[in-house]
This record gives C-alpha cells, structure tokens and sequence, in this order.
C-alpha cells in the first residue's frame, strides 16, 4: 500500500479519464525540462506585472491621499490649528512643495528602500509600523494554520458524508457564521469570555511595546478565534463542494472497487485532487484577512497595522498611508501569485500547458 | 490699600479659610473616598483610610496616535493632556470647586499692582534630572508662553504679559509687567497645561525629540514612551510634597476604540478609564467592582453662528435660532441626562455669572417663526457642520436640526472627520459646533467672543462688549468687576452667536481597588487625574 505514491495510482489506472489527473508518462525527462522553463518564466512574468501594480496602486494611494480634505498639518494640530500654527507646521513638514514633487520624493525614496518619514511622528516610517506589521503578519499566520487546515479536514469529511446529520449541521452553522461580520463575531467572545460570562480571556491585547505577541498567548486567544471563525467556512464550503465532484468522477469509483479502504481513498486519492480550487479561496481569504484584520483589531486593541492605518488616515499621514497600502497590495499580489503557482502544480493540465 | 487681586492672592496664600474647610466639608460627605489635599498624610491617617503604598496604575484614555507627544507646555487631544499634568506641574492650581489656590509649584503669587505681580517659587524643588527648580526656570517657562510662534495651547491667556520684562529678582523670586492690567492672569497660571519647564526645554512646538522633553518636576517621571499606545511613569522618589505619590508605576494606555476601552475595564485589565461613553454608564454601574465617577462641570458644546454671515448677521435670526433648541431633549437624549440645561452664558462657576439670572430660554418654535418672518428669512435652510471631537458634539446638531423643523428652518447636518473639521473652513464655518471646558468668564471670553480671540467661532465684535472686558481687567473691587462681567453677559444673551444647551457632567469610571478620588468640577477628568496621580492609591 505504501508503494502506492501520491496520485500515481489513479493516473497509472485511468489514464486520461477523471478531471485534471495527473498522467507522467511519456518522456518524463524531457517533460520535466519544459516544465522548468515554463514556472519560472511564468513566475518572473508575474512578479513584473505585480510591480506594475503595485505602481499603479501607489499612484491612486497618493492621489486619494491628495484628494482627502484637509492636509496633514491641520490635521495633526487638531483643535489648536490656527493660521500661524498650521503655517509653521506646513514649513515643518515640507507640504508647501508641489503635489507631483511630493510623489516624486516618496518614489525616489521606495525605490532606494527608503520609506520616509511620518509627517505626525516625524520619524521612520518603518520605526512605526516595523513592530506592527510583524504583530499583524503573527496574528494572521496563526489564524491562517489554523483555519486552513481545520476548513480542508472539515470539507472532506462533510463531503464524504454528503447529505448527512453532520454535513447538514455543518453547512447551517457555516453558513450562518459566515453572514455575520467578524467584529460582531468578536464582541460575541468578549462577552462570553471574557467580560460577561466568563472571564477566562482577556478583552483586550495588552502587549508591551517591543515585545512579540507570541510570549502573549491568552491574549491571542480571543483575536485569533475571531479570525479563524471568519475564515474557516469560506474553506470549508468550497473544500466541500469540490470534493462532491471529486468524489463521485470515476477514478475514485475505481480506487474503491480495487478494495482499497474509504479513508485512504479519501485522504489519498481524492483530497490532493479536490484541493486545488481551496488556493484561491485561501489566497482570497489571507489577502482579505490583511485588510479585515483592521476591524477585529479594533475591537482587541491589538498593536497591529489596523489602528496604525486609521490614525494614519485621520492626520492624513501621506508617508504611512502609502506605506500600508503598498504592503497590503504586495501581500495581494504575493498570494495571488501563491495561489495560482500552487493550483499550476497540483493540476497536470495547466502545468503541460505552460510550455 | 490691599487690591482685590492682592485680597486674593494673600487669601490663597494662607491655604483654606474657614469657609472652605467647611465647604469641603461637606464635598467630603459625597466624596468616593476620602483624605488626599488637605495636606500630605501622615501614616496613622494613611492606616485609617485604607491607603496602601505602591502598585501599577492602569489607566485607559480614548484617542491620541502617533502624533502624541508629551509636552510640559501644550496639548492637543486627551492623552496629551494625561501625560503633561503626570510630568509637570504649574505654579497654581484650581481646587475641586475650581477656585484658584496657590497650591503648586509658588508659594506666593502677589499682584503688587494690576500690572505688576511677584512670584516666589517654593525652596529646594528638583526636576526629575535632578537639578533645582530656580527663578531663571520661571523666567524662561513663561517667556516660552508669551511666543505665539512655538503655537502653545495656552499663549492667549498670557497676551497681557510683557515678555521683555519677565524679571528674576532672586534664586527664587520672579517679577512680572503686565502691558495693561490683567484680572486674569492667575487663572492662566493655574491651568493645568502651563507647566513649569528647565531652562533650554526645547520640544520643538511638541512634535521632535528636543533636549529635556520629559524633564518636569511632577509626581512621576517618564520612563517609557510609544506614541499611540503606551507611556509608562514611575514614582519621582524626591518629589516634594510629602508622602506622595502612592503608586510606584502608573501606565497611560491609548484605546483607539471605545468598545475596547470599556471591555478592558471590565474584564479587569484597565482600573480606570477617563470619560466612558454615557450609552455605557449604566453597564458599569451595574458591575460589581467597578465605581462610576460623575461630576457636575462647567463643559459646554455651543452652537456657533457667525454673526458677521448671513443669514446671523441680523439678530432675529440669532434670537430665532436660540429659541429653536430643545434644551432639556437635547440634555436627555444628547448626553443621557448627564448634565443640567444652559441659558447661552458660558463659565457658571465664575462668581460673576448671570446665566441663571436671565429668564431661562425655552424651545418655542412658534416665536421662533415669527422672528425670522421679521426678518425676512422664513423657510430658511443651512448646513451645520459638526464632528465627533467630543461627546453629544454630533447628537446636539441632529437633535437642533429635528428641533429647527418646527419652526420651519431645516438644517442639514454635515458630520465631518476631524481633519476635515479642523481643515482650512476651521474658525469660518457659518454654522458650526464646538466644546469647551470649564473656565471662569474673563479667560473664556479671551479665547472665544473676543476679536482678539483664537477661537472666536462667531466672529462676534461688539464695541460696548470689547470696552466692558477691557475695563473689567483692570478693576480690582471683585464686586465692581461684576458689574461690567454682568452687562457683558447680558449683551451675549440679547445678541451672541452661541447657542449653548447644557453643562456637560464629568463621567468616568474606575475600579474599586482604587481610591482618593474627589469630586472636581474643573475641566479634567476624575479629579484632574487624581490630581496628577499623587493624591489616588490602592485600597
């Protein structure tokens, strides 16, 4: 049984038959060679058109900065902004040059690694946001090894029990978990564990400042349920219904009538084929987690890029705007590029095709 | 012959007359717990109210991002204001019934003439560097407040002081020259935000990273500072009034959100949290182990209309306008019935004030009608722009627009963020909303209704009203001065620009494990923060 390598077996018996299976066969050598030049030039094609994203995206970033009323002097001086303090301020801050001059500067810096300054702070922009993008970066991770893994078990299993007490139950509650949004989610939990009826969590995340949030495990407790509970049924849904599929195509039917037991045609044979279009809900989600994140971060208090990117916004904090934009858009690009290069792999049609 | 202003300095000097004792007294009997400013505690007193030395404070203030800064001399949002009074102190302080005492850093504080005042400051005062507080510290203190250009919160109030005279007399003696007279020159010595600084203090206008930023001589020095999240205190050990402070660390905390604000204070992680949202009062209340904090103060959030725009440049409008508010609605749903209904007069503890002498105003649409038809204005319709910068500043605007239907005017109201708000149409808005503080009359008109004013909203320029304060400022017989303060009162409530609905209360709430709290009707919330944290501690 062992001998039996992933996805071999069903491509030795079926050749050509299930949907994207997986049929090494002729000239494996040769095939492999192609294939080598056909990912990375795929990928650097990608990286490239990803750059010109990310350009186009900080030239809208930097236009909508400059189409938000107000500028950041006034914002910054709040109540206090009268005419002579706004003009110091504005001299201060370098905002009297022109808007295209403006961009320039900020350009030139990113592409020499430099991402300014903060107009509010007046230092690094990377001094603010460095600790906050690796404690929202953490709390996405964990939220995401969790999810990922419990959405792919969880699909399989309702699959393979189509129609049961078990896929119903799980279907309503996904469903119903999926339709509300994620802060109410998490004031549900601060309630219950919290604040109200128990009170075994923390409400909110206080973290020292320069300390990682991993030496703070119960107060990621609440923010990372809330996360996974946000994700999970968008994975599992579509785990789901691609294993349905799967599961009733003919080589599944065929692995079964060689007598090989339900779990290992499932796990083995059925699963490494339905996964592939999870990446993209995956990807989806993770891209979607770096902006939602924001708004559960609210909610915790967490120190992340959520509460950073809000203030930035409000002083009108050009340098941090951009900065935050630029990364959540990279980190898009990234998994999309992730996404797409796992489905490419896992599916011998696309992957013959990039020649 | 002793000035009234000489009367008052002397009488602050002694400390307490009698009648205040009693006064307080009696503040005593609704005080949470009692002990505190009657002077340091001795042991035996601390054992009997249960005060127990040391712990971490935790304390969770809304607002505030990386634009905070701690500054001995400015501010601009809440948590700005809690890390300057923990740092620094002043040379004066308003008590718990907001009269000034010479209770800070002076020990006297004499007008030798309206125009000439001496400061004597007390002996042997350290900064947290270590270095004593002296005359030359002073003299450069205030001379930094008379520089319109380094934008300081509070350089208005010191507009009378000749900054070219600021003269040290001695190590600890100071001599001021006032360019006309000036009544009000101790209330802005007891602001809390005019703090005494070291010479060649530089913060650059509180935003860099000058020398001697954190250096004050307050009841805690900074010892951690991340801007938007945290700030961290510890016990000054060489500060000057005895025994205090209680606490040997005390942490600032920024909450961005109000819902996590209250959250960490319910499940413990905070122990205090400066003015809670009044939809949570009762939440808390409700909570064992939670105390909610509420006190009568003298914070208004007027209505601004600019007299000098159509359709206010004729006072029938203005009149109409004022008579369109629902002041107890608003009271009710506005602020959850945490305050008490105003009469258009700002500073009621101002031992001149006349609001409540004034027939009080009610909503009468129908006159309102009438009035506007006078003037020709019927079926009027204007925008009011409003943010969200404090609490009932928005729900006033959308309760004064249903209100205004009646008397046909609608009003559409425009809630603005903040940057939007305070952009380039700041101090233009035809109509527009504010928030102020509690404040006495004379220092309040200074920044407000005045055309020398910083924030004078309303443009109001009143010749008779100019002349009354002018002259009001160099009168020294307190009951002469009411006189001119009282007439002046009455021409804004003829004919100003604010229309102002309540007198906000002081809500807050802290833990029970926290005592020491009094109840302040000043401007700062749960007793001017313990007062500056040295008077609160454990139980």
């Amino acid at each position: 049984m062992s001998s039996e390598g992933l996805g071999q077996a069903p491509g030795l018996l079926v050749e050509g038959l299930g949907p994207g299976l997986p049929v090494p066969t002729v000239e494996p050598r040769a095939r492999r060679a192609r294939l080598l030049r056909g990912i990375p030039r795929f990928v650097i094609r990608r990286i490239l058109l990803g750059l010109v994203t990310l350009f186009i995206a900080s030239l809208v970033i930097f236009a909508a900065t400059q189409a938000l009323p107000s500028d950041p002097a006034r914002a910054i001086l709040g109540r206090s902004a009268t005419p002579e303090s706004v003009a110091e301020l504005r001299e201060q801050l370098g905002l009297n040059k022109s808007v295209v001059e403006q961009y320039m500067d900020w350009l030139g810096g990113v592409l020499t690694g430099d991402l300014g300054n903060s107009l509010a702070a007046g230092v690094p922009v990377t001094e603010i946001l460095g600790q906050r993008v690796v404690n929202s970066l953490f709390l996405m991770l964990l939220a995401a090894s969790i999810s990922v893994p419990l959405g792919i078990f969880i699909g399989a299993v309702t699959a393979r029990r189509r129609d049961g007490p078990l896929d119903h139950t799980v279907s309503t509650v996904t469903l119903a978990t999926a339709a509300l949004p994620e802060f109410v989610v998490a004031i549900a939990l601060v309630v219950v564990f919290s604040t109200t009826v128990w009170h075994v969590f923390p409400g909110v995340t206080l973290i020292d400042p320069g300390v990682g949030p991993w030496n703070y495990p119960k107060e990621l407790v609440l923010p990372t349920l809330t996360l996974v509970i946000a994700v999970t049924p968008y994975v599992t849904r579509i785990m789901r219904a691609s294993m349905v599929e799967i599961l009733e195509s003919d080589y599944v039917e065929m692995a079964r009538l060689k007598g090989l037991s339900e779990r290992l045609v499932l796990w083995r044979h059925a699963v490494p084929n339905g996964i592939a279009p999870t990446f993209q809900v995956i990807a989806i989600n993770l891209a979607y987690l770096a902006g939602g994140i924001v708004v559960v971060e609210a909610v915790f208090n967490y120190p992340g890029i959520g509460a950073a990117f809000v203030d930035a916004v409000r002083s009108r904090d050009m340098a941090v705007v951009q900065a935050l934009a630029l990364l959540i858009a990279a980190l898009y690009v990234v998994l999309n590029l992730l996404a797409d290069l796992a489905t490419i792999l896992v599916s011998p049609r696309l992957r013959t095709s990039l020649k | 012959m002793l000035s009234a202003d000489e009367a008052l300095s002397r009488e602050v000097q002694r400390g307490m007359t009698r009648e205040d004792l009693l006064r307080r007294a009696a503040a005593l009997g609704i005080v949470v717990v009692g002990g505190g400013s009657l002077g340091p505690l001795t042991e035996a007193a601390l054992a009997r109210t249960q005060i127990k030395r040391g712990g971490t404070f935790r304390i969770g203030i809304a607002g505030g991002g990386t634009t905070d800064f701690i500054d001995g001399q400015n501010i601009v949002n809440e948590p700005d204001i809690v890390r300057n009074v923990i740092t620094f102190e002043g040379l004066a302080y308003f008590d718990e019934q907001y009269k000034p005492r010479i209770d800070g850093l002076a020990e006297e504080f004499v007008a030798e003439k309206p125009t000439q005042y001496l400061i004597r400051i007390r002996d042997g005062i350290e900064f947290h560097n270590g270095k004593t507080l002296t005359a030359d510290d002073v003299v450069y203190s205030i001379t930094r407040f008379t520089k319109a250009k380094l934008g300081l919160f509070g350089t208005a109030a010191f507009g009378a002081v000749d900054p070219k005279r600021i003269r040290k007399l001695d190590g600890r003696t100071v001599r001021l020259f006032l360019k006309r007279p000036d009544a009000t020159l101790i209330d802005a010595f007891c602001q809390y935000f005019n703090g005494m600084v070291p010479e060649g203090y530089s913060p650059t206008s509180g935003r860099g990273k000058g020398p001697l930023r954190f250096v004050g001589t307050g009841a805690f020095k900074v010892k951690e500072f991340v801007p938007g999240r945290r700030s961290v205190h510890v016990r000054n050990e060489n500060y000057w009034r005895e025994g205090q402070p209680y606490f040997d660390e005390v942490q600032i905390i920024n909450f961005a959100d109000e819902t996590a604000r209250v959250n960490a204070l319910l499940s413990g992680q905070i122990l205090a949290a400066g003015d809670v949202p009044f939809a949570q009062v009762n939440l808390i209340r409700r909570r064992k182990g939670l105390r909610i904090y509420e006190a009568p103060s003298a914070a208004w959030d007027p209505l601004t209309m600019r007299v000098d725009q159509a359709p206010f440049t004729d006072v029938r409008v203005r009149q109409a306008f004022r008579l369109l508010a629902n002041r107890p609605q608003m009271v009710a749903q506005g602020i959850s019935g945490h305050g008490r209904v105003a009469n258009d007069i700002f500073s009621p503890f101002d031992l001149c004030y006349a609001g409540d002498e004034f027939p009080q105003r009610k909503y009468d649409p129908e006159r309102a009608r009438a009035l506007l038809k006078a003037a020709g204005r019927e079926g009027l319709t204007i925008d009011l722009q409003t943010t969200a910068a404090d609490s009932g500043m928005v729900e006033v605007a959308q309760i004064f627009a249903q209100n205004a239907k009646a008397g046909g005017v609608t009003v559409n109201v425009k809630v603005l963020d903040g940057a939007t708000f305070y952009g380039d149409q700041y101090l233009k808005w035809t109509f527009a909303t504010d928030f102020w503080g509690t404040r006495n009359y004379l220092a309040q008109c200074a920044l407000a209704t005045l055309p020398t004013a910083t924030y004078n909203e309303t443009h109001f320029n009143n010749a008779r009203y100019n002349a009354l304060y002018r002259q009001a400022l160099g009168i020294v017989d307190r009951k002469k001065r009411c006189a001119l303060i009282k007439e002046m009162q009455r021409i804004e409530y003829d004919q100003g620009g604010l229309i102002i609905p309540w007198f906000k209360n002081q809500v807050s709430a802290y833990s029970a494990k926290i005592g020491g709290f009094k109840i302040d009707v000043g401007t700062l919330d749960l007793n001017k923060y313990g007062n500056n944290f040295r008077t609160i501690y454990f139980v």
